[in-house]
C-alpha cells in the first residue's frame, strides 16, 4: 500500500506541476478536475490525496500559493509554479522518460538481433 | 538528498512547532473545494445534498485529508514525542507526591552514582595533568624473591635512561619534606626532587618563567633552584608575575625561584601534592644527611618512562630487561635478580592499589544498588499506578492504537521522571564534591584527589539516568499493554492479575535479597572497625599525643639534635601530668616502607637483594613507654647506649622468632643495611605491632638507639595522665621555646590511628545506611503486595471462613506467602553476598567475609521484618466477614 502510494506520490506531483505549467494558476480543486480530464477520465483520484501533495511541492518551493476569487467570485487558494518548479517539471519529466523508455524496452515483443 | 529536500525538512520542522493558524487554513481551502463541487453537481442537476455528499465522498472526507495534510505539515514523529512529553507532564503534575518521591530517590540515586564515580574517575581513569598521557609507564623493580616495588637507585637509573632504544624519555623523581620559610615563617612542606629531564619528557610548560632542565641538574649541589607549583604561586606570592628570581629559605638554604607549574600540575603522583620540584643534583642539600646520587644500592627513586610511537609495553618491558640484565652481570652485589615491570601510571601500579579498587569496588556497588533499589521500588509505583489506567489502556488498545504508541507514552512519564531526576542528581553531586573539597584529612603530606565532574562523569550519569529510566519504566509499561482486551474490557479478572503478581512478588523477592546483601556489607564493616579497636597494634593510642618535626632541615647536626631532644625531653617530662616522653623517627602508622636486609652473626651472607628485610626506627629512651609498647623480654635502651657504647637493638616477636627460632634472642647479633655495618645485640624484644597498614600481617621490625643512628625527622610521643587534648599547646611551646623557628605539627596518636580506619568507616556507615533504607523499602513492598494479595482473595477468604475454616488457619495460610518471599529473597541475597564480601577483604582486618553470626542476624532481622509487614493483612484476612464477602461481587 504504501510502496503504490509512494510511486503515485511522485507522478501525482509530476501531473500536478504539468497542470499548473498548462493552465496556469489554478485552485485545489480545479487541478484534481483537470487531472481527470487529462488522463481522459481512465484516472479517478480521490481529491483529498490532492492536498498533501500541493503542500509538500510548496515545502519544497516548486509552488506558490496565494488566496484569490474564483470565476464565481468564491474565494479560493491559488497555487501557482514557481521558477524552481520549472526546472523541477524538467528534471522529472526527463527521469521519467527514461524510465518508460527502458520499461518499454522490457514490455516489447522479442526480438531477433 | 537535494536542497529542495532540506528546504522541505525546515518547513516541515517549522510547521511542527509553529502549530495552530494553517489548521483553519486548511479548513478553508477545503470548505471552498466543496462549495466548487457542489457547485458543479448542482449544474450537473444534483440536489444540493446529494451533490454534498459526492462531493465529500470523492474527496475522501474532511477529517482524513487533514489528517495527511497535518502529517505532511510537520515531522509527526517529534509531534508525537511532544505530545507524549506534554502529556507526561501533565500525568506528573496532576500527582505531586508520586512525582516528589520518585524525583527524590532518584535524584538520591543518581546523585550517590555521579559522586562516587567521579572519585572511582579520579583514582582509576582521568589521565594524568600531562602531554599524551597514554605513552607514560610507571616501573617496577621486581626481586627474584617474588616482591615488587616502586624504587630504584640513582645510578640505575641513568644506566636505564641511557641504554634503552625503546623510551623517548625516562624521569625520576621522589618526594621530601622540607622547612621552606617565607617571610621570616618557616614550616613543613614536600617537594619533589627530580631529574633534570622531568618537565621536558612530560611535556608540562611553565605558567611563568622557565621548568627545570637537564642543564639545571649537572652539578651535584651546584642548582639552587626550584619550580613552585602554581598553588603555592598564589596563595604565598599572589600570583605576582615577578617571582622569577626571587629566593626562597629551604632547610636553611637559599635556593632561587625560576618558573611557576601550570594550574592545575599536581606531578606524577595522584593524590599526592607537593608544592616545589628541585633537580636530583641539589638531593644532599634538599634531603640532608643522604647521598644517594652515587649509590647504587640506595633504592629511593620511582621512574616514568614514555613509550617511543609504535612500542607497546611488552616490547619495552622486554628490551628494558635486557638492560636490567647488563646492570645484573655489572653489578650482581646489588642487582642480582632485579627485573622491571611496567604498568600504566596512576594507581594501578601502587602499593595501595588493592585496598584502593576494593574501597572504590564497594562504594559502586554500593550505590548501584542503591539507585536498583529506588527504580525496584519507582516500578512498583508505577506499576501501580498504570493498574488503575488498565481499563482506559485496554479501551485505547481495542479501538486500535498501536501497543508500540501506548509503550512509548508510558516510557515517556519514566524517562521524563529519570532525566529530571538525573539533572537534580547531578546538582546534588556537585555540591557533595564541593563540601568533600572542603574537608581536611589529619595526615602530614598534601593529599590531593581532585574530584570533577568532567564529561566522563557526566557521560556516565547520562547513561545511567537512561538506564534507570528504561528499567524501571519499560517492565510496567510492557506488561500492562499485554492485558487480554476481552477479560480486561469485560471485568477484572484473576487471569492478569497473576502475571502481574509474579513481577510483583519478583520484585520484592529482588528488595529483600538486595537489602540482605547491603545489610551484611554492613555488618561486617562494623564488625571490622570493632575488631579493628580492639586489634593488636602494638602501641595504646590513648591519652598520647604527637609532635613532629624535623631536626635535619632545621639543620642541627648529629650532636646539636642529640642535645635537642635531651633538652625537650628532660623539659615535656617535667610537665605537669606527663607520664612518659620519647621520640622515633617515623611513627607508627606512617607511610612506612623502608626495609633494609638484615645479616645474622654466624651465616653465612646473602646478597643484598636476596637477604631477608625487617623495616627500622631509631627511637630515643623511653620512647616504648610513652607508646604504650610492651616490653616482653630484656631492657628498653637507656642514656648509655650512645654513639660509643656497644651497639644495640630490640626486635620484636616476629623478628625474634624469624631469625632464631627456639632459641632466645637476647645477646644475638646482626648486621642490618649491608653485610658490612656494625654488629648489633639484641637487648630487648617487643610485642608485635601494626607499622604500615592496620591490614598487614606481622612483619619483622628493629629498633636502633637513635644516639647510634642519627635520624633528622622526629616525632615526639608523650603519655599524659588524663585527656591529652589540654597539654598539646604547652607542648608546642616547649618544643617552640627551644627553637622558635621549627616547623611542628601536632596531633592526638587517637586521631592518627583513625585515618587509617576512615575508608571502613564510611563504608561502614554507607552501606549500613543503605541497608537500612533498603529494608524499611522491602518491608513497605511486602506489605503492599500482601494487603493486595489478601484484598483480591476477599471473597476465597470469605468462602472459606463461611465453610468453617478457622482463624489461625487462615492466618498461617496468608503468612506463609509472605514469608515464602521472604525466604528466597534472602536465600538469593546471601549468595551474593557471600560473592560481595570477597571485595571487601582487604578493608575487613581479619573478620571471615562468611562470618556465619551476621549472616544469622541479618536474615533474622529481615524474617522478623517481612513477618510484620505480612501480619497486619493476614490479620485483616481473618476478619473478613463472609456475608459481606460473598455480597461485593
Amino acid at each position: 500500500m504504501s510502496d503504490r502510494s509512494d510511486v503515485w506520490q511522485g507522478t501525482l506531483a509530476l501531473m500536478v506541476l504539468k497542470t499548473l505549467e498548462a493552465m496556469g494558476p489554478l485552485h485545489g480543486y480545479g487541478i484534481a478536475r483537470r487531472i481527470e480530464q487529462t488522463s481522459g477520465e481512465r484516472l479517478s483520484i480521490q481529491y483529498g490525496t490532492i492536498y498533501p501533495a500541493l503542500l509538500k511541492l510548496e515545502q519544497e518551493g516548486c509552488i506558490a500559493s496565494e488566496w484569490g476569487a474564483s470565476d464565481n467570485n468564491r474565494k479560493a487558494k491559488y497555487y501557482r509554479l514557481t521558477r524552481a518548479g520549472r526546472k523541477q517539471i524538467e528534471r522529472e519529466a526527463r527521469k521519467w522518460e527514461e524510465a518508460t523508455a527502458i520499461l518499454a524496452r522490457f514490455l516489447a515483443p522479442p526480438q531477433e538481433s | 538528498m537535494r536542497a529542495r529536500h532540506v528546504r522541505g525538512w525546515f518547513v516541515r520542522l517549522a510547521g511542527t512547532l509553529g502549530g495552530g493558524a494553517s489548521d483553519r487554513e486548511l479548513a478553508e481551502e477545503l470548505e471552498s473545494h466543496l462549495q466548487m463541487h457542489v457547485e458543479d453537481g448542482v449544474r450537473a442537476g444534483l440536489q444540493p445534498e446529494e451533490a454534498r455528499r459526492q462531493a465529500l465522498v470523492k474527496l475522501g472526507g474532511v477529517a482524513a485529508t487533514a489528517e495527511r495534510y497535518r502529517e505532511q505539515r510537520g515531522l509527526p514523529w517529534i509531534e508525537v514525542l511532544l505530545q507524549d512529553t506534554r502529556h507526561g507532564l501533565r500525568r506528573l503534575a496532576a500527582n505531586p507526591v508520586f512525582t516528589t518521591v520518585a524525583l527524590l530517590s532518584l535524584a538520591l540515586g543518581i546523585g550517590a552514582n555521579t559522586a562516587i564515580f567521579s572519585l572511582v574517575n579520579a583514582m582509576f581513569f582521568r589521565p594524568l595533568p600531562i602531554e599524551r598521557p597514554q605513552e607514560l609507564v610507571s616501573f617496577q623493580n621486581k626481586a627474584r624473591a617474588g616482591w615488587g616495588f616502586l624504587v630504584f637507585s640513582y645510578p640505575n637509573y641513568k644506566d636505564l635512561r641511557d641504554r634503552n632504544d625503546v623510551l623517548a624519555g625516562l624521569v625520576a623523581y621522589r618526594f621530601a619534606p622540607l622547612s621552606v620559610s617565607h617571610d621570616g615563617v618557616s614550616s613543613k612542606m614536600w617537594g619533589y626532587v627530580v631529574s633534570g629531564n622531568y618537565f621536558d619528557v612530560l611535556g608540562v610548560r611553565a605558567s611563568v618563567g622557565r621548568m627545570l632542565s637537564p642543564d639545571d641538574d649537572r652539578l651535584p649541589g651546584g642548582h639552587p633552584v626550584t619550580v613552585v607549583s602554581h598553588r603555592y604561586w598564589r596563595q604565598s606570592y599572589g600570583a605576582d608575575p615577578s617571582v622569577v628570581g626571587r629566593t626562597l629559605n629551604v632547610n636553611g638554604r637559599a635556593f632561587t625561584v625560576i618558573g611557576v607549574a601550570p594550574e592545575g600540575f599536581f606531578g606524577t603522583q595522584l593524590g599526592i601534592a607537593p608544592d616545589f620540584w628541585f633537580p636530583a643534583a641539589m638531593q644532599a642539600e634538599i634531603e640532608m644527611g643522604s647521598a644517594w646520587l652515587e649509590a647504587r644500592d640506595v633504592e629511593i627513586l620511582m621512574l616514568q618512562g614514555r613509550l617511543k610511537p609504535g612500542v607497546s609495553l611488552a616490547a619495552a618491558e622486554a628490551a628494558l630487561n635486557d638492560v636490567a640484565l647488563q646492570l645484573e652481570r655489572e653489578h650482581p652485589d646489588v642487582n642480582e635478580g632485579k627485573r622491571i615491570g611496567l604498568t600504566p601510571p596512576g594507581l594501578a601500579g601502587t602499593p595501595f592499589r588493592r585496598s584502593a579498587i576494593s574501597f572504590a569496588a564497594i562504594l559502586m556497588a554500593v550505590v548501584a544498588f542503591a539507585l536498583l533499589l529506588a527504580s525496584t521500588n519507582l516500578a512498583n509505583l508505577l506499576l501501580a499506578r498504570v493498574q488503575e489506567r488498565r481499563a482506559e489502556i485496554a479501551l485505547r488498545l481495542s479501538l486500535g492504537a498501536s501497543r508500540g504508541r501506548l509503550v512509548r507514552q508510558l516510557m515517556t512519564e519514566s524517562m521524563l521522571l529519570a532525566g529530571v531526576g538525573g539533572l537534580i542528581g547531578v546538582l546534588l553531586a556537585a555540591g557533595l564534591l564541593r563540601l568533600l573539597a572542603g574537608v581536611e584529612l589529619p595526615i602530614d603530606f598534601p593529599f590531593l584527589l581532585e574530584l570533577r565532574l568532567d564529561y566522563r562523569v557526566l557521560g556516565f550519569t547520562a547513561a545511567v539516568a537512561v538506564l534507570t529510566g528504561v528499567a524501571f519504566g519499560l517492565l510496567p509499561a510492557l506488561q500492562t499493554t499485554s492485558v487480554n482486551l476481552y477479560s480486561t474490557v469485560k471485568a477484572d479478572s484473576a487471569v492478569g492479575g497473576a502475571r502481574r503478581s509474579w513481577l510483583k512478588n519478583g520484585l520484592i523477592v529482588f528488595q529483600v535479597a538486595l537489602s540482605l546483601v547491603l545489610l551484611t556489607g554492613g555488618g561486617l564493616m562494623l564488625r571490622a572497625l570493632h575488631r579493628a579497636q580492639t586489634l593488636e597494634i602494638g602501641l595504646d593510642p590513648r591519652n598520647a599525643v604527637e609532635l613532629s618535626f624535623d631536626l635535619r632541615l632545621q639543620g642541627y647536626d648529629a650532636t646539636g639534635a642529640r642535645e635537642f631532644r635531651r633538652r625537650v625531653l628532660e623539659r615535656v617530662r617535667s610537665l605537669p601530668g606527663v607520664q612518659a616522653a620519647g621520640t622515633i623517627d617515623l611513627a607508627p602508622i606512617d607511610l612506612h616502607f623502608g626495609r633494609s636486609p638484615v645479616f645474622v652473626e654466624g651465616r653465612t651472607p646473602e646478597r643484598i637483594t636476596n637477604a631477608p628485610r625487617a623495616m627500622a626506627s631509631r627511637i630515643s629512651p623511653g620512647y616504648l613507654d610513652a607508646m604504650g609498647v610492651r616490653l616482653l623480654r630484656g631492657r628498653d635502651f637507656s642514656e648509655h647506649d650512645d654513639e660509643k657504647a656497644p651497639r644495640v637493638a630490640i626486635v620484636n616477636e616476629t623478628f625474634a622468632r624469624g631469625f632464631w627460632p627456639g632459641q632466645d634472642a637476647i645477646g644475638k647479633r646482626f648486621r642490618q643495611g649491608s653485610a658490612l655495618s656494625p654488629l648489633m645485640e639484641v637487648v630487648g624484644v617487643v610485642e608485635d605491632g601494626k607499622y604500615s597498614s592496620l591490614a598487614e600481617s606481622a612483619q619483622p621490625y628493629v629498633c636502633r638507639p637513635v644516639e647510634q643512628a642519627y635520624a633528622g625527622a622526629t616525632s615526639l610521643i608523650v603519655r599524659t595522665a588524663s585527656d591529652p587534648q589540654a597539654s598539646v599547646a604547652a607542648l608546642r611551646q616547649e618544643v617552640q621555646r627551644l627553637d622558635p623557628g621549627m616547623p611542628l605539627s601536632a596531633r592526638l596518636l587517637t586521631d592518627k590511628m583513625a585515618v587509617p580506619l576512615l575508608p571502613a568507616r564510611v563504608a561502614a556507615v554507607v552501606l549500613g545506611g543503605f541497608g537500612l533504607v533498603a529494608l524499611a523499602l522491602a518491608a513497605i513492598g511486602i506489605y503492599g503486595v500482601m494487603s493486595c494479595a489478601v484484598a483480591a482473595r476477599t471473597r476465597e477468604i470469605g468462602i472459606r471462613i463461611a465453610l468453617g475454616a478457622d482463624a489461625g488457619n487462615v492466618l498461617r495460610q496468608t503468612l506463609r506467602q509472605g514469608i515464602t518471599l521472604a525466604l528466597v529473597g534472602v536465600a538469593s541475597g546471601a549468595s551474593a553476598a557471600l560473592g560481595l564480601a570477597r571485595l571487601m577483604r582487604s578493608l575487613l582486618f581479619g573478620v571471615s567475609t562468611s562470618d556465619p553470626s551476621i549472616y544469622v542476624g541479618v536474615a533474622a532481622l529481615l524474617l522478623t521484618a517481612a513477618l510484620l509487614a505480612c501480619y497486619v493483612p493476614a490479620r485483616r484476612a481473618t476478619q473478613v466477614d463472609p456475608v459481606i464477602a460473598l455480597r461485593c461481587e
